[in-house]
């Protein structure tokens, strides 16, 4: 059953199989039989297909020779504009096999890259536009400056609705030979946020326990995936005790490999769900927030979050 | 004699936490000229790329023509020395290596042309260029990344640093501890050349090495700011110490809870926070001030933090922080190790790798998985305990 990971396994390679995203998917399959496509930006949330769309085009447009005209590369791993560029240069340098006159380059994550870089991306597409065309990715376009947008057919991908999800459940369900009742599958909608990828990932979870999928099953492995025991931290805070929490929140990074920002995603959660007085939430939640962008700032993640620790002790108490 | 000259590397097998790299050199200098003229070795500092160099032509009874950034590389020199050099055979060796070290070094300034020279000299030499560098991908340098084979040196994992430095300990006969062997190898990041240094220091003091003195006066200084009312004199007590600004956050963080309960210990935490942001902010906004601040906080500000003296005694303890959080991210490697496979097979980022991570955990398990996603041993092994 699990010899491949779903998300390669059931990834559309044609528009026919494409899930949601109707009116793009129209848009895009004319620009591909015209065989000219410009320059195009993806924008949205992540697990809403807009890899899978650059997939499919770059299949339709060069067929079998697909993989020596297609270059991917995503922003966020790469350690640099410059080392982006020196690939781009590299591999525009080799002229396209086949009837389509460019090579396409996929540039994820796109808005991870900053300003400045940006413009150097800018002058790049420029320079290879004759060779290369670009594909770009991002969440948000906003981040994506202006320039470069006006040098692209913008699409903008929305979460995935219900009917889709569901569309996607069945299909697996089908041929791995799954039971995925109403309830699980409204479980599984809600956990995923509309992101297919999330969707995807946890029906091979569930599945590799058992092949009845019940609502239950989805809220263990959901649950599971949070680390255990943030709320043992908290309650001793907020009690007072800060040296247990102090320790019990070492241990449970200790245990998990957690980093300070995976400690922080949890807490904050678990703030949200606490049982106290909203003001007090409220307060509590800025704190959390302050944290956060100290850490993303650059401060050492341990003393922060053991001046979050403090400031519960100080809730607990009515003091903050 | 200082341990990084008296412990260097004799042959390539010497050199540790860099294998690939080394056999890439080795590869580079036996297939020369078939192949590329020169190699650019680059990395951060102190990782073995020189050291390399040195031990690869011991170990091939090889001669080396150094040249550093500091020599003056002009046309001139350069023509002479390396266009000279290159076409000389040696005498009483075998092969001849010449060595460019740190040759990010070069100014623009100092070596007019100096850079174009080196370019045309790589074409026309007889003897493999071997060049060091730190960083090797700004614009100035593209012609030298064509016309040189780039081998990457890694930064050293910190195991390496302290197994390294144990091994040295041994042979020196010195009786350290290995918290402080680990305290050091953590702080060096990688640069062996510090590790070694800083071992050195503590050998020229004493040989047999407590950290009793330092700590008699961290005790002192804890007791003053923890127990007393804000005085005056607090501002000076940290650089009275023999100690960075740094550790006395950690022994801060680990005695504050000894002394202080409830507001006062929430206070002086947050001021500890305080003074954290400031200390972050001084590296990227290179805004020296902002240590006044710092102090202040870790200082007066914490001492102010109670209302009333403290008395009696408090037993305070040595800082064992730094070792879990190194714990933690020693795990943590394996984990990212694996989360970028993965990220690189379903074509998402390392991030989203990292994210979707917790919910793969079971599916991750699957042998048939790894084995599609080439995952070694510790990662199986680490897939296996969690």
């Amino acid at each position: 059953m699990t010899s491949e990971i779903w998300t390669e396994k059931y990834r559309p390679t044609n528009f026919e199989g494409f899930v949601g995203q109707e009116e793009i998917v129209k848009r895009i399959k004319n620009l591909v039989s015209s065989l000219n496509i410009p320059h195009l930006l993806f924008a949205g949330p992540a697990g809403t297909g807009k890899s899978t769309l650059a997939l499919i085009v770059v299949k339709q447009l060069f067929q079998d020779s697909w993989r020596e005209n297609y270059l991917e590369l995503n922003a966020s791993d790469e350690r640099g504009i410059d080392v982006v560029r020196q690939k781009v240069k590299d591999f525009a340098r080799t002229k396209s096999l086949g009837t389509v006159p460019f090579k396409v380059i996929f540039l994820d994550e796109a808005d991870a890259l900053t300003r400045e870089a940006q413009q150097a991306l800018r002058r790049t597409m420029e320079n290879y536009t004759t060779t290369c065309r670009f594909l770009l990715s991002c969440n948000y376009s906003s981040k994506i400056i202006d320039p470069i947008q006006s040098r692209c057919a913008v699409f903008r991908f929305k979460l995935l609705e219900k009917k889709d999800i569901n569309k996607v459940i069945k299909r697996i369900a089908e041929t791995e030979k799954l039971e995925v009742d109403e309830k699980a599958a409204s479980t599984i909608y809600e956990a995923s946020e509309g992101d297919c990828r999330r969707v995807i990932n946890l029906m091979q979870s569930t599945a590799s326990i058992s092949p009845r999928i019940t609502k239950e099953l989805v809220e263990t492995i959901v649950s599971s995936a949070k680390p255990s025991d943030i709320k043992v931290v908290l309650d001793y805070a907020l009690a007072g005790d800060y040296v247990n929490a102090k320790e019990k929140l070492l241990d449970i990074m200790l245990k998990e490999s957690l980093s300070g920002q995976d400690m922080l995603k949890a807490i904050q959660k678990e703030v949200w769900g606490l049982d106290i007085d909203p003001e007090l939430k409220v307060r509590l939640t800025e704190k959390v927030g302050e944290v956060e962008f100290r850490m993303v700032e650059g401060s050492d993640e341990f003393v922060q979050l053991q001046a979050l620790l403090a400031s519960f002790m100080l809730a607990g108490q009515g003091k903050l | 004699m200082s341990f990084a000259e008296k412990y260097k590397p004799k042959s390539l097998k010497e050199i540790k936490g860099q294998e690939l790299a080394a056999a890439k050199l080795k590869e580079f200098v036996e297939s020369f000229p078939n192949k590329r003229k020169a190699c650019i070795l680059y990395g951060p500092s102190g990782c073995g790329k020189t050291a390399s160099v040195y031990a690869f032509a011991n170990e091939k009874d090889a001669e080396i023509m150094e040249l550093n950034a500091s020599d003056f590389r002009d046309r001139k020199i350069i023509s002479e020395v390396v266009g000279g050099a290159s076409n000389q055979k040696s005498l009483f060796k075998k092969t001849k290596i010449i060595l460019i070290d740190e040759v990010d070094g070069i100014s623009g300034f100092y070596d007019k042309g100096g850079l174009l020279e080196l370019v045309r000299i790589i074409d026309l030499s007889c003897f493999p260029i071997v060049m060091t560098a730190n960083h090797i991908w700004d614009k100035k340098f593209s012609d030298l990344r064509r016309l040189g084979e780039l081998i990457e040196f890694k930064e050293l994992n910190s195991n390496v640093v302290f197994s390294l430095l144990k091994e040295i300990t041994r042979k020196e006969n010195l009786n350290f501890n290995d918290d402080l062997l680990k305290n050091i190898a953590i702080k060096s990041r990688g640069d062996v050349r510090a590790a070694l240094n800083d071992l050195q220091t503590i050998d020229s003091s004493t040989k047999d090495l407590s950290e009793r003195d330092k700590e008699e006066n961290i005790f002192n200084v804890l007791k003053q700011v923890l127990k007393n009312r804000p005085a005056e004199n607090m501002l000076e007590l940290y650089e009275k110490l023999d100690m960075s600004l740094d550790e006395v956050y950690l022994w801060l963080e680990e005695n504050l809870p000894r002394e202080y309960k409830g507001e006062e210990l929430a206070r002086a935490i947050d001021l500890l926070s305080r003074a954290d942001v400031f200390r972050g902010r001084i590296i990227r906004q290179q805004h020296w001030r902002f240590l006044i601040y710092q102090n202040f906080f870790l200082s007066y500000g914490v001492s102010a933090s109670k209302k009333q003296a403290k008395t009696g005694f408090t037993s305070y303890k040595r800082p064992d922080r730094v070792l879990k959080i190194w714990m933690i991210n020693q795990k943590n490697l394996v984990k990212k190790e694996i989360a970028k496979k993965f990220a690189r097979y379903c074509h998402i980022s390392f991030r989203r790798a990292m994210q979707e991570f917790d919910f793969m955990k079971n599916v991750l398990k699957n042998l048939d998985i790894q084995q599609k996603l080439g995952l070694e041993e510790k990662e199986k092994e680490y897939l296996k305990n969690i």
